[in-house]
């Protein structure tokens, strides 16, 4: 039995490509949340977004009710003394270029998840809403939980 | 007293003269010079092809004599590196509320140690040393660490302990605010490296954020520092 809960939760962290009422021309592959212990209150969100126009897209906000708030963010490498050193930034937009994508990765951009308020446990799902320029468009997902990333 | 100065004439001669003394060791020096610099760079060579075909970390060549840190483990007792000699150690530095690099970084390693065969995992520890000690209690290390594996141990420390064990191993760490936020609301930025201690010590391997996804390298190369010690 363990097994093939284990084994559900597997697959669906592997085979999950979930779009929901979508207004924003894009397409979605792989996303997932990491799975941080309950101690930790901020997480992140990774994806391959799919611009299916011919017009640059821009991710401008996110939100959950999972959280008190979301931000794309860039991760920062700089080097100080010869080594690089990893930080973060919140930034205004993400570009996604026209007809093509924008992988947001562990060690890269990514959705910050802050405030998490509803504890999310490995297999369980997230609904995030990611807003896009230009205009006010807006595509609705269900991110599944996973401890490390999907293969 | 002109005496002095014309006599030392012919005691000159056999010094200066061309077929003499002087150029056979001139010859046999600078043979020497060559010889020494050819097995100089033999043996930097080998040391280099040895590091370029054993290691996927990058090693440090000779390894250093590991700094022995006192830290705080995640239920509050002094902690010291030299406690986990006969182990390989593999730590990183980094903090609890850090979303993206932090719990990739122990992600990566809990699979690492997942992917090493039953006996060799005994003989393995990996730690996680928080640069972010105002937050970072041990009990909230106790909750955050061992959550990747339960074998994992987390620690902290006051500030100066953290700052000389960062220091020691090249860390590098700084506060960033950002603008608005409140003042427990910040981020901290970090160098994201794994280090690996053999057994007997000896700081021998560093790995940047990047190399730790590949679990069947970092395998290999953990299971040779265990054979070699």
């Amino acid at each position: 039995m363990r097994r093939l809960v284990l084994l559900v939760l597997f697959s669906l962290c592997v085979w999950s490509q979930l779009n929901f009422a979508d207004s924003a021309p894009i397409k979605v592959e792989r996303a997932w949340v990491q799975a941080v212990p309950e101690v930790s209150d901020t997480t992140a969100a990774y994806m391959k977004i799919i611009n299916l126009s011919s017009n640059p897209l821009k991710i401008t906000g996110a939100s959950s009710p999972a959280a008190k708030s979301v931000e794309p963010m860039i991760t920062t490498r700089k080097t100080h003394g010869g080594q690089e050193i990893m930080g973060m930034q919140s930034v205004n937009e993400l570009v996604i270029p026209a007809g093509g994508s924008l992988e947001l990765k562990p060690g890269g951009d990514h959705l910050m998840i802050m405030g998490l308020n509803l504890h999310p446990r490995e297999g369980q799902v997230i609904k995030l809403t990611i807003r896009f320029a230009p205009g006010d468009q807006k595509f609705d997902l269900e991110v599944p939980v996973c401890k490390e990333e999907p293969k | 007293m002109s005496e002095t100065i014309s006599d030392p004439e012919p005691d000159l001669k056999p010094i200066v003269s061309p077929g003499g003394m002087n150029w056979r060791l001139l010859i046999a020096g600078v043979a020497l010079a060559l010889a020494l610099l050819v097995s100089f760079l033999a043996t930097r060579y080998s040391a280099y092809r040895n590091v370029q075909e054993n290691f996927y970390g990058q090693a440090l060549v000779p390894a250093k004599e590991a700094f022995d840190f006192r830290l705080m483990d995640q239920n509050g007792k002094p902690f010291r590196l030299s406690q986990l000699r006969g182990k390989a150690v593999l730590f990183s530095f980094g903090f609890t509320h850090c979303p993206n690099v932090c719990p990739t970084t122990l992600s990566d390693l809990a699979k690492v140690y997942r992917a090493l065969p039953e006996q060799d995992r005994q003989k393995v520890q990996v730690l996680f040393v928080s640069v972010d000690p105002r937050r970072d209690q041990p009990a909230v290390m106790k909750n955050y660490v061992p959550y990747f594996d339960e074998s994992f141990i987390g620690l902290t420390g006051t500030e100066p302990q953290i700052a000389e064990a960062a220091k020691a191993y090249g860390a590098f760490y700084e506060i960033s605010h950002n603008e608005g936020e409140h003042q427990d609301n910040y981020s901290v930025n970090h160098s994201a490296f794994t280090y690996l201690i053999t057994p007997n010590g000896k700081w021998k391997l560093i790995y940047n954020f990047d190399q730790l996804g590949d679990a069947k390298n970092m395998v290999r190369d953990i299971e040779q520092v265990l054979a070699e010690s």
